[in-house]
């Protein structure tokens, strides 16, 4: 058995630099994927609404008629699905974090209208959905559902219409469609 | 012998970090018997997966404990993957038990350092941390998350790790096997430490067994059990083999415990020789409909996963077992007879980890 077998240990650490840093003094170094918090390239966003539908948290809103999106940080667990889901990749994940706060911090973004037209119609490049007309039974849940209001259907016509300018590439009517009769390449 | 007097214990108890209450009944200084009681930080996660969808739970279930998150991650991914029958990658699986076995290490590490605590040895505890912060470091950098990963998805993973950061990785990982060997050297060989560690609590195999101890608990008392050897991730592939102490003492518990840190630092510097290139996730259409269970290794011990779905987006029932559950017996079977003063060394030789069992 042997005592003091830590000695080496410590008389290294005597003459080591600290292991800990003088925080606040030196600020801490993030690293490139740290995931600190979310922020909003509003000038992208098109109010889709996808990031608030697929927050675990229900940290984010998105306020249609208002144009603007909430997110509350102190909800917000820094999970990343909002942007991973972002079909415009207008939600970014930045390493530093939040600074500390004794209220819990609401951040409200308006999302200008002016550059969304024309976002709009650059976005047109992607694919636009494809109607299966054999399977569809013209419900509408497609068109109700779009955030960009580019499908149209009509019922009593039985025509199911498409504006590949307006369309997003979201997605969200294929998943919603209850006859999976959708289908984005 | 003396009167008997019922000492409670916790749930706030300064060497503690978790909320578990104990009633000792004690004759003079001696523990006769010990009652457990938990129930004091309940938080319903299990309940919350008919409000979340499939996918997005694995965020809360990788909340159900800091310290083994990637581990509970694996654990529901892995359950939801064998009830929909989903193959998930080469790479994705290599890179799983490359977090997976670092989340071992910093439980490992974190444990030491606690327990080296435990017994009034604050340097000891400082240079375990000190050196844990090296993993926490690596899994921030491959991960974005110091405790709380998020990497793992149904279907594989949402970050590819690339060959430079994995080189990297391996580098850091020998650093700290060398800087480990000297406070491993403190923990085996060190006179104060073995007075406290050795011939205290000892649990013989056939009470391991009986009991139902699982994890380090067990394989310190001589049970070669770890679910690692039952297929899930690479380790069959890596050629891995369970640490086993056959002493059944706190010196057993921590020696196993050792030399599960340099395993783990052998494994992943394996995995990181043998990785494949390829995806690391498989697109996961449509909902779970059936049940699965899983079992897996995690630092603690075994850990059962049970999910079951009825072809909606939202799982009907998400069970999760985990290892202190298990070990709550053998715990208070150690505790009958032992010293007053040994109490905290023994509740915590088996990591409690009061947040994971109550979920």
């Amino acid at each position: 058995m042997a005592v003091f077998k830590i000695g080496k240990v410590i008389l290294r650490s005597l003459f080591k630099k600290p292991a800990t840093l003088m925080y606040p003094i030196k600020p801490r170094e993030w690293q490139e994927r740290t995931r600190g918090h979310i922020e909003i390239n509003e000038a992208d966003c098109i109010l889709c609404g996808i990031c608030a539908k697929r927050c675990p948290t229900l940290a984010i809103n998105v306020d249609k008629a208002a144009r603007t999106w909430t997110i509350e940080r102190m909800l917000c667990i820094q999970c990343g699905a909002c942007a991973e889901n972002c079909p415009k990749k207008c939600l970014l994940m930045k390493p530093d974090y939040t600074s500390p706060d004794v209220v819990k911090v609401t951040d409200t973004f308006n999302i200008p209208d002016a550059e969304k037209k024309t976002e709009k119609t650059s976005a047109g490049s992607g694919a636009a959905p494809v109607c299966d007309r054999e399977t569809c039974i013209y419900c509408g849940i497609c068109a109700k559902q779009c955030p960009c209001n580019a499908i149209t259907v009509d019922r009593k016509e039985k025509t199911w219409e498409v504006d590949e300018n307006v369309c997003i590439s979201c997605g969200i009517c294929v998943e919603k469609c209850p006859k999976n009769s959708l289908k984005i390449d | 012998m003396g009167k008997r007097t019922i000492i409670p214990f916790g749930p706030q108890h300064p060497v503690l970090p978790e909320p578990v209450h104990l009633d000792l009944v004690i004759e003079d200084e001696r523990v006769v018997e010990a009652i457990p009681s938990i129930g004091y930080i309940h938080r319903g996660l299990e309940k919350l997966v008919e409000k979340k969808e499939y996918t997005e739970m694995v965020y809360v279930i990788e909340r159900i404990c800091g310290i083994c998150s990637f581990g509970h991650g694996w654990g529901y991914c892995a359950a939801v993957e064998g009830a929909m029958d989903i193959k998930v990658p080469e790479r994705a699986e290599y890179l799983r038990t490359i977090w997976h076995e670092l989340g071992r290490m910093h439980s490992h590490l974190l444990w030491l350092g606690l327990l080296a605590d435990g017994f009034g040895f604050e340097s000891l505890f400082m240079h375990c941390w000190r050196i844990r912060e090296t993993v926490l470091d690596i899994f921030e950098e491959t991960t974005g998350g110091r405790v709380i990963f998020s990497v793992c998805k149904v279907g594989g993973l949402r970050k590819d790790v690339d060959a430079k950061t994995l080189e990297k990785m391996s580098g850091l990982l020998n650093g700290i096997k060398k800087e480990l060997q000297e406070l491993t050297d403190v923990f085996l060989e060190d006179r104060s430490v073995k007075n406290r560690l050795c011939g205290v609590g000892v649990l013989s195999k056939e009470e391991a067994e009986e009991l139902g101890a699982v994890g380090p608990m067990a394989r310190a008392s001589g049970v070669a059990q770890d679910m690692r050897m039952a297929g899930h991730g690479k380790y069959l592939e890596l050629g891995f083999e369970p640490v086993v102490e056959t002493d059944g003492d706190c010196y057993a518990r921590c020696k196993v415990r050792l030399r599960e840190v340099f395993q783990s630092i052998d494994l992943i510097n394996k995995a990181i020789d043998e990785i494949p290139e390829g995806d690391i996730a498989v697109p996961v259409k449509g909902n779970v409909d059936g049940e699965f269970i899983t079992r897996m290794e995690q630092p603690r011990g075994e850990a059962i996963y049970y999910a079951k779905g009825q072809g909606t987006k939202f799982l009907e029932r998400m069970r999760v077992r985990t290892p202190t559950n298990a070990n709550i017996p053998a715990m208070v079977k150690t505790l009958q007879g032992c010293d007053l003063a040994d109490v905290p060394m023994l509740v915590l030789t088996i990591d409690p980890c009061i947040s994971c069992t109550e979920r």
